[in-house]
């Protein structure tokens, strides 16, 4: 099976004037074409470092890299054409309207002005924003500007989608939509990279998932594996849920989560 | 080229629909120029003041007060919140030539300040100032402002980039008034005191105004302007230079 995303021993080290930061401190990742990959992890956990070297966004201080086939650290500008990118800050600018902005995303892909406004029309279709399309930006609610983020990733058709945290901050029904259209998107073929702190989100929607803690890869398998491997080595009489895996991958009980709410929020 | 040429529309369309953002830029200079003028116009009476070749002290003021809008660098601003706002991130994810990130902006704020330099020169013609060079050098005066602002704002842009923080570039903007300040702002660099002449003589802005102002005051004197141009292409090429090598290397 070929590999949509292949990290070997990857390294993020910060320097600055309090010190050295080990934010990622060899991470190894393989995520096969078509699959929905979740990466989970608390804040601060090295989840937005991974997800950046990997879309060409960071640097890499060591170890490699490989998106659609392609060495990001080796071919940078090769990589961005096979990858979408929604971050968790909605990537968008205020000042354009929708259609705007998805028509300058696809002619800076390289689509001809038609081509730009045939596939403009298209996204504001398929993430229902046709009536809001001629509006600026800044006049969109969170979850309209979701949407719009999305679509501004698939304007070239991306084989490898990276999506992080793109439901935080929605509301119930706007996370729902954004949940269809993931499943949607990956129904044609697209390789989806979700980072979520949502962990229903993850067992709602991906096949197989990592969790991340202080840097590294604690834990790695399906949902079910991951429940069923914690429900035999605790020898639970029941599954655990994967709040559960979270926690006991992280190190961290509810107790100290309870006193700690920001570590895991 | 396709990407300049978008990414310039973008920055063109961005300016337009801030036009809050164009009245300081057009109504500061213009008020320094009054000052200024109202000030110092009549230790220098036009008659009698042989560096002003019989215009008023309004035409030699006039260069000061395009430099200063040249100088406000809000091309960096608007950068400052496509970093905020995650957009500068989406750019860097897409196969765009850091170029084109770059001068797309820099070539609206030239746009820009060809416009408001423009703007400038026809305010000031209904009080007695005539552009001395003729046609041509009004157009050399609008296309050196034009590229003393990208040399001004690639220079904001890259205190952008490295600070990340609008308070820190806007503050960037405070750095051309020491600069306007050692050139020879009220008489010509020959009437400075030493001192004075010498900081004038190493500031790069002195020979961008002196050509500003032989364009304005004289016939079309092609050592000094040839100069002003030299000044701004050296600066302009670093600036360019330094900012797409710093988003080459932005993490």
């Amino acid at each position: 099976m070929s590999m949509a995303v292949e990290a070997e021993q990857l390294v993020k080290r910060f320097t600055g004037r309090s010190g050295t930061v080990d934010a990622v401190r060899g991470v190894d990742l393989q995520v096969a074409e078509g699959e929905v990959f979740g990466f989970l992890g608390p804040n601060g956990a090295g989840k937005s470092t991974t997800v950046r070297m990997l879309t060409t966004l960071m640097t890499i201080t060591s170890g490699s890299a490989r998106v659609a086939g392609v060495d990001v650290a080796a071919d940078p500008d090769a990589a961005r054409r096979s990858i979408g990118v929604a971050l968790q800050e909605a990537g968008l600018d205020p000042r354009q309207t929708g259609r705007e902005l998805l028509v300058l995303q696809a002619r800076l892909f390289g689509s001809s002005a038609a081509q730009a406004a045939d596939r403009a029309q298209e996204l504001l279709e398929l993430v229902d924003l046709v009536d809001a399309a001629d509006r600026r930006i800044k006049g969109y609610s969170g979850g309209m500007k979701r949407r719009l983020d999305l679509a501004s990733a698939l304007v070239h058709q991306p084989q490898v989608l990276f999506l992080d945290e793109p439901t935080t901050g929605l509301d119930p029904a706007s996370r729902l939509t954004v949940w269809d259209e993931m499943r949607r998107i990956n129904g044609q073929g697209t390789t989806v990279f979700l980072t979520t702190q949502y962990l229903e989100e993850a067992d709602q929607l991906c096949n197989r998932l990592a969790i991340i803690d202080d840097g590294l890869i604690v834990r790695e398998g399906t949902p079910d594996e991951l429940k069923a491997e914690l429900r035999q080595r605790k020898s639970l009489d029941r599954d655990p849920t994967l709040d559960e895996v979270f926690l006991d991958a992280t190190g961290r009980s509810r107790e100290r989560v309870a006193g700690q709410v920001q570590e895991v929020l | 080229m396709t990407q300049f040429w978008e990414l310039s529309k973008r920055a063109v369309r961005e300016t337009l629909r801030t036009p809050e953002s164009l009245f300081p830029t057009v109504f500061i200079p213009l008020f320094f120029l009054v000052v200024n003028v109202g000030q110092a116009g009549r230790i220098f009476p036009s008659g009698s003041t042989s560096f002003l070749e019989g215009q008023s002290y309004a035409a030699f003021q006039l260069p000061s007060a395009i430099l200063l809008a040249a100088s406000f660098g809000s091309a960096a601003l608007y950068l400052v919140e496509d970093i905020e706002g995650g957009y500068f991130d989406k750019l860097r994810a897409s196969p765009v030539s850091r170029s084109a990130i770059v001068l797309g902006r820099l070539t609206a704020e030239a746009g820009k300040i060809i416009a408001i330099s423009a703007v400038l020169v026809l305010a000031a013609l209904p009080f007695g100032i005539s552009i001395a060079s003729g046609l041509l050098g009004f157009v050399l005066l609008l296309i050196l402002a034009a590229c003393w602002s990208v040399v001004f704002s690639g220079f904001m842009q890259l205190i952008a980039l490295k600070t990340r923080s609008a308070a820190a570039t806007q503050s960037g903007s405070l750095v051309f008034f020491p600069l306007l300040f050692l050139t020879p702002n009220f008489v010509p660099r020959d009437l400075l005191t030493r001192p004075m002449e010498i900081a004038a003589t190493f500031n790069p802005v002195t020979y961008v105004m002196e050509a500003l102002r032989s364009l304005i005051l004289e016939d079309l004197a092609w050592a000094r302007i040839g100069r002003g141009f030299a000044v701004v292409a050296v600066a302009g090429i670093a600036m360019v230079a330094l900012n797409v090598r710093t988003i080459r290397a932005y993490d």
